[in-house]
């Protein structure tokens, strides 16, 4: 790496992850096999302050600006150095404006009450002051220490920190921390102070994430903002890194949130409707039923029908017990508007409900490895193999978590996925896949020692499955 | 007046009782000097004219670095004052500055009934009326005015 090339902190960041692949025998792309591959690194805090530090320090030397007004400008530009340095070399008064660190037009001469001996009174306590117990910003707005002590006090209090501006009525002058740290008095307010802009710094920089995880105060790093899953080295979390949210591929942000949100308000109404109600077949009312028989009378025309399969109740007779079967209605388009919101819900019935059962089954996978750990054991005790020969069956009871978790996630997008050529193939692979799911599953309920390769074999054809449909369904 | 009393009060009291703000009374409270009874006549040429409104006026505990709170005790068609009184004003939120005073605060509140102003509203349905139908909505006001502001 040139000298030149040492100046941003983008490169050491390069460096920091060349390091670990240089050590890499074979220079495969990782990116190219395995279509979930992000790469991110888990920070502590001391950490980010380093990586933060070194960006200030370096745009500090570059346009010459104190530090706590370097980390100003990098937070009001989104960490961007280049940035800010073609800025200030083209119109640093204009930089420096729009930042709020300048006034945008100069410094009046002090408005405050002069008195007669040349003391000055400051505006807001309307005590005498003298320049000894007095400071200003750069707008020149004048006011006594202890003034700018309880407005930081009360500022800090209400969450402010980056954001604490000058207290000259209409001013957007920003209070930098070398301004604000030495007026604060109390050491659980700079404390206070310093976590608050810390968050606000993580969160103004695009390459840092807070990981979501509860009271987990890593703070994750990738190159690029994109909706790949992240595992928490600290507290295992995992979670998309674009949205913060569980990981969700094939499906991407905002067609998950959309679903999640459609599932929080519909599925308690849709439910109930599903389970207690149908059309009248004649008249296309809203029917709940309230008692036993399936022999039912619609109330509004009267018609007789079969609450099972909604045929005729006349004709029914002898074929009763064919009225369990689904039927695909093909008139749809000809139905009323009231059939068409059931057909609707129908469909996101379906989707739903296989949702929430792979959800579901993910649940029991504690289960499940428990259980795989005790026929672990029972086997070793029995002398039928060691220890060491029983791991890949816990390894396959990993790979059936992550391929479940796909496959729930499958669900959202085909729920949103236009009918078409597109989603033909998509349901095409999501059926593969789930055959090959269930086939893993019932394997490794019935392992024994004879079958390792039988199932090793079926492991590989279940994980290609899932990365074909993530590979060619990839989203952001 | 209470001990303990910030001098900045003290001293902003003082003036608004030696030289009142034209059209605006405020008046502290016998027992507690941060509490104050205000009344503002209702500007020349709105549709609050002729009427005398009151309001109550608070100074917290942080005041000044933070806004005094507001609030009309007589009832007001307008789209930026709700039932409750509570109005939608910068400078009582985040455009509140130390710098700031009842003065200036109360100052405001009068401006704020001459130019109503209908597009960052707090009662919805009054600002609507005033954008949709300018002319019954100032009739509407007029009428709240003769009814809930004169007279008492």
């Amino acid at each position: 790496m040139s000298d030149e090339e040492m100046e941003y902190s983008d490169d050491d960041f390069d460096a920091y992850y060349e390091e670990e692949f240089d050590r890499d025998v074979d220079h495969v792309d990782p990116q190219k096999n395995d279509p979930e591959y992000f790469h991110v690194a888990c920070l502590t805090d001391t950490e980010v302050e380093r990586l933060l530090n070194e960006s200030v320090e370096q745009l500090s030397n570059s346009i010459q600006v104190t530090p706590s007004l370097a980390k100003l400008l990098l937070h009001m530009h989104g960490w961007n150095q280049m940035e800010i340095v073609a800025g200030y070399r083209q119109d640093c008064n204009r930089l420096l404006t729009t930042a709020h660190i300048k006034p945008p037009t100069p410094p009046q001469p002090s408005t405050s009450a002069q008195q007669g001996d040349g003391e000055t009174t400051c505006p807001v306590c309307l005590a005498p002051m003298s320049p000894d117990n007095s400071s200003h910003l750069s707008c020149g707005h004048m006011f006594c220490k202890d003034c700018w002590s309880k407005h930081f006090e009360v500022q800090i209090v209400h969450g402010a920190s980056t954001g604490i501006e000058c207290m000259g009525s209409n001013c957007q002058v920003l209070a930098p921390e070398d301004f604000v740290l030495p007026l604060l008095k109390l050491p659980r307010l700079r404390e206070k102070y310093q976590q608050y802009a810390f968050s606000d710094y993580v969160r103004s920089h695009p390459q840092l994430r807070f990981c979501p995880g509860p009271n987990c105060n890593i703070v994750v790093q990738a190159k690029e903002c994109r909706a790949k899953r992240v595992n928490c080295t600290a507290c295992k979390s995992q979670f998309c890194y674009r949205c913060g949210n569980d990981y969700h591929a094939p499906t991407d942000c905002e067609t998950m949130k959309r679903w999640l949100t459609k599932c929080a308000d519909d599925s308690e109404t849709a439910n109930y409707i599903s389970a207690h109600t149908k059309d009248c077949p004649k008249c296309h009312i809203c029917i709940e039923k309230n008692g036993g028989c399936n022999h039912m009378q619609c109330c509004n025309c009267k018609h007789d029908f079969c609450w099972m399969c909604l045929g005729c109740w006349k004709t029914h007779g002898s074929e009763y017990y064919e009225c369990s079967r689904y039927k695909e209605n093909p008139n749809i388009a000809h139905e009323s508007a009231h059939a068409q919101a059931r057909e609707a819900l129908k469909k996101y019935l379906h989707y739903y409900e296989r949702w929430e059962n792979h959800s579901k089954s993910l649940k029991l996978e504690e289960e499940t490895l428990a259980k795989i750990r005790e026929r672990i054991q029972e086997k070793v005790m029995a002398g039928t193999g060691t220890w060491i020969d029983w791991q890949y069956l816990l390894d396959a009871a990993a790979l059936l978590a992550r391929c479940r978790y796909t496959l729930q996630n499958t669900y959202p997008f085909a729920y949103y996925l236009e009918s078409g050529p597109r989603k033909d193939l998509f349901e095409y692979q999501q059926a593969q896949l789930e055959a090959e799911i269930e086939n893993l599953s019932w394997k490794i309920e019935r392992a024994e020692m004879t079958d390792r390769g039988d199932l090793e074999n079926q492991m590989d054809i279940v994980e290609k499955r899932r990365t074909t449909l993530l590979t060619d369904f990839q989203q952001g | 007046m209470a001990a303990g009393l910030p001098r900045r009060i003290i001293k902003e009291t003082q003036r608004l009782m030696a030289e009142p703000v034209p059209g605006i009374s405020a008046v502290p409270d016998e027992t507690n000097a941060r509490y104050f009874h205000v009344v503002v006549a209702g500007p020349e040429g709105s549709p609050f004219e002729g009427g005398v409104f009151k309001l109550e006026l608070f100074l917290p505990e942080e005041y000044p670095m933070s806004a005094p709170k507001v609030r009309f005790m007589t009832k007001i068609y307008h789209p930026n004052i709700d039932k409750l009184g509570r109005i939608c004003l910068d400078i009582l939120k985040d455009k509140w500055s130390p710098a700031l005073q009842i003065r200036t605060v109360l100052l405001s509140i009068q401006a704020l009934l001459s130019a109503p102003n209908p597009d960052d509203p707090l009662a919805n349905d009054v600002a609507e009326l005033w954008k949709v139908n300018e002319s019954e909505a100032i009739r509407i006001a007029r009428e709240w005015t003769r009814t809930y502001a004169m007279g008492n």
